[in-house]
């Protein structure tokens, strides 16, 4: 058979205008019924920040037509997953449940890009780093344990979770607080062993989450000085801020949320901040949280998008004077 | 007892009893799948235990969590790929013995080993959670080095003939495990500055590539060229061990269950370790230990019992000071934390009946495992019937997906690829993998508790021989190289048979 120059124009003429149409018109449907496939929420940690996104993830699918499914993509310390994430279409089916590790990740040197490749869709909850020290070790108090630590020719070992972690800064920005950074040594501890550590004897202080603290310090064992936050925590009415103890401003909250590829449609990130908002706002969800002991901090996602900024600027100056920064 | 009279009804309520069968069911298809493993399992169950009270909830994980744990062995014997770390030192003989025709015999053992060491490490926990958790304490990064030293020694047992073979191939092991992002420190290694690489090279994945591909490869070559291996498949048939069977391993399953419940209180090092200490141990310390590696039982008893003794082992510092040992640990804790239950000194207080629940529920899974595993024998040896060669094709898609899935990457199938092409080079040099697994698993730990012991010591060595732990450890790999190299030493100066016999192999 032999095609006319003509015929074969048609044809490709018409191919493309069914091509055009359905393309369009599967764009239109997307935008107006998100989601019509399952979200995926990568989760860039194990240990309780996976458990917390899988009952996120659960409660989110009651409120949304499809499910949220929580994926773990770990390593590298969030980079992993924040790269995966990172280049997938921007449409609401990828999300990232962040948190502070897009600025640590990004100011190591362990991923091309920063928080600005992510459009923030809305913070969930936070915890705040608390100090530690054992019960007989005769500070009764963060101003006791400075005078005990300058008055000895000792330098003070501190448990933390690796360098470079959110503990390590927060502990850095405390220490420098109090004067006494000079004479801290920071020992890493991977996978929350720092209490225990601590209760051996074989460090000094903790700065760990409270959770990890809290059954220790109701047993009698160690006692809890102080919290990071400028304001005291709902799971520790009783423990004084650092702040409050003698590290003033010191004001120092982790925190967690969901964020999308940058380019996002509107319209999607706002159907995913509402999931979210009802997820968060359960009754499940606030048990977990007593539980954990993590806040939930809800933040609509422009208050969100500041808030990622103005962490990462902190963060990225704590860093280079750890040198830590790359 | 009280306490145990109370929860009784609690546990043997039918939701929570079909909730741990349910999970155990599940553990047990997780674990016996080469690349799924019981902590992906644990992933997968917390979820539905959202929606439960806290009894039911904590028995469906803690029946996941062992099932898992048991169900390693399965793939482990019929097919010689473990099914999880933990099971890699089943493979030793219990592979044989499946060639042997013994698949049945030797499943059979294991469960009944599995709930034995279970149901131990389950009474010790009970009697002693206080007394260990306060021994586990004194392990300190320092402790941990000289442990973890003494489990790298277990490669002199591996290592068949030659020490410096199974030496070259645990250093493989060690090398493969610095790849990614350091631990300590967040300092990328060995990416070539991509982020893919950052995520390292996965213990399971690894495994599953030394174990499976060299496997398939070998039964592919055989059948293109005509010479195929085969089972003899027409024996297998189901057969627990007699009592005569169990009688001869006993004291072998009560140290084995001893050094799997000590191992387990001690975060950071788990079953592989313990699998590996009790196989090496046993076969050190048999009248016959020619006959290890070929399909003897007691190499089936020793690590089965071991990794089982681990459950009871690791939730003591779990329940009693909150620290997992193992990820799949970590998720139990989540599952614990999220329905109410802080673990920590207060738990044992505060929270009785929970506790109680836990041991109760541990006591039922195991009695689940041994049910389901009895009726399951029967199908899964049936597995055997199926022609090598396209078993081994089933066997490659189900690894291919298996380790896609452990981290949602496919670069972790490209990895298993490569590890699996290099275990069959060094198959072909004689060269044995088991090693690799084993630095593979050590590594991080060897490293990493290296390391915090010089920055807790402020760079001094003092810390390893200031510590009567320590030295004790210490002398027990000095004690371990000693006889192997005297060993290999007598070896050589024995008569010609042996010569003729390695010629034999050589050709």
């Amino acid at each position: 058979m032999v095609y006319s120059i003509k015929t074969i124009r048609k044809l490709i003429l018409t191919t493309g205008t069914v091509l055009a149409l359905s393309l369009g018109s599967t764009q239109f449907t997307a935008a107006a019924e998100f989601p019509e496939k399952p979200v995926e929420m990568t989760v860039l940690f194990g240990g309780t920040a996976q458990t917390i996104s899988q009952l996120l993830a659960d409660l989110m699918s009651r409120n949304l037509p499809q499910s949220v499914v929580a994926v773990s993509r770990t390593g590298g310390g969030g980079a992993v997953g924040y790269s995966h994430v990172q280049g997938t279409a921007p449409d609401g089916y990828n999300i990232v449940w962040n948190s502070n590790s897009v600025s640590t990740a990004y100011h190591r040197g362990n991923m091309p890009f920063n928080y600005e490749a992510f459009t923030p869709i809305a913070r969930i909850s936070t915890e705040v780093p608390a100090l530690a020290v054992r019960a007989n070790s005769g500070w009764g108090s963060l101003a006791d344990m400075v005078k005990g630590v300058k008055a000895s020719d000792k330098k003070l070992k501190v448990g933390i979770s690796g360098n470079g972690s959110f503990t390590h800064l927060t502990s850095a920005a405390l220490f420098a607080n109090l004067g006494i950074a000079d004479k801290v040594v920071y020992v890493p501890y991977g996978k929350g062993k720092a209490p225990v550590e601590l209760l051996a004897d074989r460090v000094d202080v903790a700065v760990q989450w409270p959770g990890q603290f809290i059954p220790h310090q109701k047993s009698g064992d160690l006692s809890i000085l102080c919290v990071t936050s400028m304001k005291r925590i709902s799971v520790l009415p009783d423990t004084v801020t650092c702040d409050e103890a003698g590290a003033s401003g010191l004001d120092i909250t982790m925190w967690r949320g969901l964020a999308a590829p940058k380019g996002t449609p509107a319209a999607v990130i706002e159907k995913l901040e509402s999931a979210a908002k009802a997820a968060i706002e359960s009754g499940e969800f606030v048990e977990a949280s007593n539980n954990i002991g993590f806040t939930i901090a809800y933040l609509p996602a422009d208050q969100f998008g500041e808030l990622i900024a103005s962490d990462d600027a902190k963060i990225s100056n704590l860093m280079s004077d750890l040198g830590l920064k790359k | 007892m009280e306490t145990l009279l109370a929860v009784l009804p609690l546990v043997l309520d039918p939701l929570t009893l079909g909730l741990i069968v349910v999970g155990t069911l599940i553990g047990i298809v997780f674990g016996s799948i080469p690349g799924l493993t019981y902590s992906m399992a644990l992933v997968l169950v917390l979820p539905i235990t959202f929606g439960f009270d806290t009894v039911p909830a904590i028995g469906m994980l803690l029946g996941a969590y062992i099932g898992g744990m048991t169900g390693g062995s399965v793939s482990a014997i019929l097919i010689g790929i473990p099914g999880t770390p933990s099971a890699a030192a089943t493979v030793l003989d219990g592979y044989p013995l499946a060639k042997n025709g013994r698949a049945g015999l030797a499943l059979g053992t294991a469960v009944v080993v599995s709930a034995f060491g279970g149901l131990f490490s389950l009474a010790v926990m009970i009697v002693s959670v206080d007394f260990v958790a306060r021994m586990a304490i004194r392990f300190g990064p320092a402790e941990i080095f000289a442990l973890v030293l003494f489990g790298m020694s277990t490669i002199c047992g591996l290592a068949g003939k030659s020490l410096l073979r199974g030496m070259i191939a645990g250093t493989i092991g060690l090398l493969l495990m610095t790849i990614g992002m350091d631990e300590l420190d967040g300092v990328p290694r060995m990416t070539f500055g991509t982020t893919s690489m950052l995520q390292g090279v996965h213990l399971l994945v690894a495994m599953v590539g030394l174990f499976a591909v060299p496997q398939v490869m070998s039964v592919l070559v055989n059948y293109k060229s005509g010479s195929q291996a085969s089972y003899r498949t027409e024996a297998v048939k189901t057969e627990l061990p007699s009592l005569r069977q169990l009688g001869s391993n006993w004291s072998v399953m009560i140290r084995s269950a001893l050094i799997g419940t000590g191992i387990g209180s001690i975060p950071g090092t788990g079953g592989p370790v313990a699998a590996f200490l009790a196989y090496d141990h046993a076969r050190r310390f048999s009248p016959d230990k020619e006959k290890f590696g070929k399909g003897q039982l007691s190499g089936v008893v020793a690590p089965e019992t071991a990794n089982n003794a681990v459950t009871g082992g690791a939730m003591i510092p779990l329940l009693s000071l909150g620290i997992p040992g193992d990820p799949a640990t970590a998720i139990i804790l989540g599952g614990l934390l999220i329905h109410g239950l802080a673990p920590g000194p207060m738990l044992f207080i505060e929270h009785k009946v929970e506790v109680y629940t836990v041991y109760l529920a541990i006591g039922v899974a195991y009695i689940s495992v041994v049910l389901i595993q009895y009726f399951g024998i029967r199908l899964f040896v049936k597995i055997l019937r199926v022609p090598p060669h396209i078993l081994a094709v089933g066997i490659l898609v189900v690894c291919t997906i298996g380790t896609f899935a452990i981290r949602n990457s496919f670069l972790d199938v490209y990895v298993m690829t490569g590890v699996g092409l290099i275990g069959y080079l060094l198959n072909r040099f004689r060269i044995p993998v088991t090693p690799i697994v084993l630095g593979l698993v050590l590594g991080g730990s060897l490293e990493r508790e290296f390391r915090t012991a010089m920055i807790l010591s402020e760079g001094s060595l003092d810390i390893f021989y200031t510590s009567p732990l320590v030295l004790f450890f210490f002398g027990l790999v000095i004690a371990v190289l000693t006889f192997q190299l005297v060993g290999e030493r007598r070896e050589r100066a024995k008569p010609k048979s042996n010569v003729q016999e390695s010629a034999h192999a050589e050709s």
